[in-house]
């Protein structure tokens, strides 16, 4: 896969876990473009035309179901696959967000790069072969 | 001659002898009729003794008239002579018992006969119309004989009457001709008398505990309702009422069923009460807007025999709030301090990567989130720390004598350049002679800086105002403020008992609406809006503030006008 032109949005409101991810991602050779908030988020899922969005779930503003809705209602952005970045505790919500669309789930606290990596990879690949999205429920007691 | 007399005097002996006689015999058969009327006498009080009696040691202190009633018939042969002794009672729910005790073998048209004479009487006994068919009817004794074409010929109703209120009739009836006198009827009509007054004594006392008793559960604050063992709904208080919705003032089971339908099934749970004797709990029943827990148990009579079922509805919906609250209260501490240090975790690692110190603005960026990260993490933490001292009772107050102008003029200058980047004034209104006032000023000045802190915060355009002045005792607030020449928006009148140092901060933002103005003094909801807020803080501080002031023994207090802006004031009893 050409890395260089794969594109990833990252929708965060901690302002310093953004910066980490671009980073981190730019590092890893993907091109990135960051969002403070669920408004943010959707406008620039339209405008920045990403292969991947990561979206937090607990935001300002518009929070990460709100936008995963927005997304997924506008044909313009609905097959954009869905990386949800979560708390341990925010287990209700990631099983929403599943059944609304998005492919997979990461855990912000203690992640690794290269765990982030692979999830991202796999995810675009399953989207390259058309396989049906996976649903992974979480358990519910984290 | 003295013949003669002879014959005179003895004659007139013996006619005085006759005379005495007859007057001893008349005297001696008026004294056995006395007797005999005596023993008659006797022999009633004895029977009515005896009856009375028996009817206390076969009934006890039952209110069940029925039984009352087949006690007497029963126990009436001794009395009487009778062919047919029957009753017609109002029973329960309306029900109208008949029932006739054949002392002698008599038609089917006897008895009819007695029992159209008895519905007649209780009807207008009653004022109320008595069918046929509204009829329980039993007959008992020996069996009843076509070819007797006897009628009755004596007869005789007693009511049975139950506090004033006539429930029934009494009928003693015989085939043979002039039976009942006076003297018969009266007996009878005693002992119904006595056994009435017993009952309605006992009824009246029975009303009166169930006075207690039904008062109690009406004002009980968790909804309670009965069922017999037949389903039926016997008692219901208004919180079972409110609970489920139920507005109407007599409610069947199937009320009380149709509102718990698609939540639980009741009935099945009171059956398996009923039937295996045991409490049943349903620890979480959600109505729409109130979590229950549900207590099913078996209510037994003095025999140990299964009389129905108690429900209890337990209200619930506080404890599960506060429950779901300290869950949310420990996410969002559990988010708001792991996302920074994750964020710093990360930044750090790209640190150490050596081309990341080439590049010297990115560099700086990255030094600085993590200043400013674990600055706002260590806040938290102060924070946290604070209310749990606050909450464990082991805040303590370092009070000293503090003067309240340099105290504000402190805040002000520490203030004012924020505010001047925020584009707003700050000024100050403290009023001349304020005493010097015993307070822990690093504390009390903690609060002001949280009161300026979200004022600027919260405040696009306009001044802030810091302000404090005595307030004397009984002096209106409305008046005092003005006479400083501010306008409080919001503002509501105060007064106090004592003398009072108020410090106040007011902003011209967008003001605080009623029902958010409680939530700010809560740890729980504070931290829950802080985290899905744009605005930075650990919202805590309000939390902090409170404890504070009521340390002090003081009140603190908001006052907002929506797009007037809003005013957060202490007020602190004055110690010098």
């Amino acid at each position: 896969m050409d890395q260089k032109k794969t594109k990833i949005l990252v929708v965060e409101d901690e302002e310093i876990l953004l910066t980490a991810l671009t980073e981190e991602l730019k590092q890893e050779g993907f091109e990135v473009a960051g969002a403070k908030d669920g408004v943010e988020g959707v406008e620039k899922s339209i405008s920045e035309h990403p292969d991947l969005i990561l979206l937090d779930l607990v935001m300002p503003r518009l929070d990460g179901i709100g936008a995963l809705k927005q997304m997924k209602d506008n044909p313009q952005t609905k097959e954009i696959p869905v990386v949800i970045l979560t708390n341990l505790s925010d287990y209700d919500k990631v099983s929403d967000a599943l059944s609304l669309g998005a492919m997979d789930y990461l855990v912000k606290a203690n992640y690794r790069l290269e765990e982030l990596v692979t999830k991202i990879k796999t995810v675009l690949e399953r989207r390259q072969s058309g396989m049906p999205t996976l649903n992974v429920i979480p358990p519910t007691n984290g | 001659m003295f013949e003669q007399q002879s014959i005179q005097i003895l004659s007139t002996l013996a006619i005085y002898s006759v005379i005495v006689f007859i007057f001893i015999w008349i005297e001696n058969r008026r004294m056995r009729n006395n007797l005999i009327s005596k023993e008659h006498e006797m022999q009633r009080r004895m029977y009515e003794v005896s009856i009375l009696k028996e009817l206390g040691d076969r009934i006890g202190y039952s209110l069940n008239v029925q039984k009352i009633v087949d006690v007497i018939t029963g126990s009436l042969r001794k009395l009487l002579d009778y062919s047919t002794v029957s009753y017609l009672l109002i029973g329960d729910e309306g029900r109208i018992i008949f029932h006739c005790v054949l002392e002698e073998s008599v038609s089917r048209q006897f008895i009819e006969d007695v029992k159209t004479r008895m519905i007649t009487g209780l009807s207008i006994l009653s004022s109320r119309e008595i069918k046929q068919n509204e009829l329980d009817e039993s007959i008992s004794g020996t069996i009843t004989d076509e070819s007797n074409k006897a009628s009755p010929k004596s007869f005789f109703n007693i009511p049975v009457v139950i506090n004033d209120m006539p429930v029934g009739l009494l009928n003693v009836s015989s085939t043979k001709d002039g039976l009942y006198k006076e003297e018969e009827m009266s007996i009878l009509y005693t002992i119904m008398n006595q056994a009435s007054t017993a009952v309605s004594k006992l009824e009246n006392i029975l009303n009166q505990e169930k006075g207690k008793l039904n008062s109690m559960v009406e004002s009980m604050a968790d909804g309670v309702f009965m069922v017999d063992t037949r389903n039926r709904l016997l008692v219901i208080n208004p919180a079972a009422k409110t609970m489920l919705g139920i507005t109407k003032t007599q409610p069947t089971i199937f009320d009380v069923l149709d509102q718990l339908s698609s939540k639980m099934d009741l009935r099945t749970k009171i059956e398996e009460s009923i039937k295996q004797d045991k409490l049943i709990v349903e620890e979480q029943l959600q109505l729409s807007n109130t979590v229950l827990r549900v207590l099913i148990s078996q209510v037994k009579d003095v025999e140990n025999e299964p009389l129905g079922a108690v429900i209890l509805f337990h209200d619930i919906t506080k404890e599960k709030a506060v429950e779901k609250m300290r869950d949310d209260f420990t996410s969002m501490m559990v988010h708001e301090l792991r996302s920074p240090l994750t964020g710093i975790r990360s930044i750090a690692n790209l640190l150490k990567e050596e081309k990341i110190k080439n590049e010297q603005k990115k560099y700086q960026e990255f030094i600085d989130l993590i200043v400013s990260n674990s600055g706002s993490m260590l806040d938290l933490v102060n924070d946290l720390l604070d209310v749990a001292k606050l909450e464990a009772g082991k805040f303590q107050l370092m009070r000293r004598p503090t003067n309240i102008a340099d105290l504000v003029k402190m805040r002000v200058q520490s203030f004012e350049s924020l505010a001047a980047d925020n584009h707003l004034t700050l000024e100050s209104k403290v009023a001349d002679q304020i005493p010097m006032v015993q307070i822990d000023d690093n504390k009390i000045g903690q609060v002001l800086n949280n009161f300026l802190s979200n004022a600027i915060k919260f405040t696009q355009k306009g001044k802030i105002i810091i302000s404090a002045f005595v307030m004397k005792p009984h002096e209106s607030l409305i008046a005092k403020v003005s006479s400083l020449g501010m306008m409080w928006p919001g503002i509501k009148d105060l007064t106090f008992n004592s003398d009072q140092l108020v410090l106040a901060v007011i902003d011209s933002g967008i003001g605080i609406p009623e029902q958010e103005i409680s939530k700010l003094f809560n740890k729980f909801t504070q931290l829950e809006q802080s985290a899905a807020s744009e605005k930075k803080g650990t919202g805590l501080g309000l939390v902090i503030t409170k404890g504070i002031v009521d340390a002090h023994g003081g009140k603190v207090g908001v006052f907002s006008e929506a797009g007037k802006g809003s005013t957060f004031y202490c007020t602190l009893p004055v110690i010098i």
